[in-house]
């Protein structure tokens, strides 16, 4: 794996998909990511067909159609392209910003994304996803207290080891 | 054989609670109905609308993909259409080859309408799926089903 640029991202934390969660209250989804030691925990709130594209990369369903994350995946495999991480990269209002990072030929380019789709891109193509520590230091405790006073008991799924 | 199509349209389908797009040809001879999930609507009608979203949506990301790598799409042609499984193909141009990319008419369609690419249909497609049956559903339709695009 080629070495993280430190000038564009000082401090990056691995982290994976744990689980993708119902929010009870309204047609959305949590993403719940965690760094590799378990000690960080990023939520993300995405929509209701976000959150499946998510939930069947997880569970690597094979669809009978490709998915439009499968559509990305198959451009970049005939062009050559290796889709090589995804970083959460800011939060902006409650609003998570996020980068997917390609190579082609020793071509790096970095395109804007949200982070649903970065995920689940990240999670068709097997690679890392992090997220800076200045947004993990952000994510605020009212995103935290707002997720669980969201989350209802009914809704917890249970925890996948 | 595959005659240009061109998207007339998307309607709300309150019997299935999905949507149909709706595709024409030039001279209005022949019809394709397309249904399609609400999330892929979305992108369809965003596209049809030319409403850019704050965030880039999936096909944003997509376009904005092929541009940064240079590759440009040719055309989109819907190749099949089954009961449960829709067929497209996407044809791509990168660096003087062209590739063949299987796709869902609906992705296809999200990134036609955003890369200005013409959209074909097959002739089996247009045989198998006539207008009939969209006919025969806007029969069914009553006027309170209209105007329930984006609940």
């Amino acid at each position: 794996m080629e070495p993280v640029n430190q000038n564009q991202s000082p401090e990056l934390v691995a982290l994976t998909v744990k689980q993708v969660l119902d929010d009870g209250n309204t047609d959305t989804r949590i993403v719940v990511l965690k760094s590799e030691d378990a000690t960080v925990t990023l939520p993300i709130w995405v929509g209701s067909a976000e959150g499946n594209a998510i939930r069947l990369a997880m569970e690597r369903v094979v669809t009978p159609r490709p998915m439009s994350h499968d559509l990305i995946r198959s451009f970049a495999d005939h062009l050559g392209v290796r889709i090589e991480r995804v970083v959460i990269t800011d939060v902006k209002s409650s609003t998570y910003y996020a980068s997917v990072a390609f190579a082609s030929k020793g071509v790096h380019r970095t395109l804007d994304a949200r982070p649903s789709d970065a995920i689940a891109l990240a999670l068709r193509a097997d690679c890392p996803i992090y997220a800076t520590q200045d947004v993990l230091d952000r994510r605020t405790a009212i995103h935290l207290d707002a997720w669980i006073n969201k989350l209802d008991a009914k809704n917890i799924e249970p925890q996948q080891a | 054989m595959i005659t240009q199509m061109r998207v007339k349209g998307l309607i709300f389908d309150p019997y299935n609670n999905a949507y149909i797009v709706v595709l024409r040809d030039e001279d209005n001879s022949d019809m394709l109905p397309i249904w399609v999930g609400k999330s892929e609507a979305s992108a369809i009608g965003l596209a049809l609308e030319s409403v850019t979203a704050p965030r880039p949506m999936t096909h944003d990301l997509m376009k904005s993909f092929l541009e940064t790598f240079d590759a440009k799409i040719i055309s989109v042609v819907i190749t099949d259409l089954n009961e449960n499984t829709y067929f497209a193909t996407i044809h791509l141009m990168y660096e003087d080859s062209e590739y063949t990319v299987d796709s869902r008419p609906s992705d296809a369609i999200a990134l036609a309408l955003r890369t200005s690419a013409p959209i074909f249909a097959s002739e089996k497609v247009i045989k198998k799926q006539s207008s009939e049956e969209l006919e025969q559903w806007l029969e069914n339709l009553k006027p309170e089903d209209f105007g329930k695009l984006d609940t």
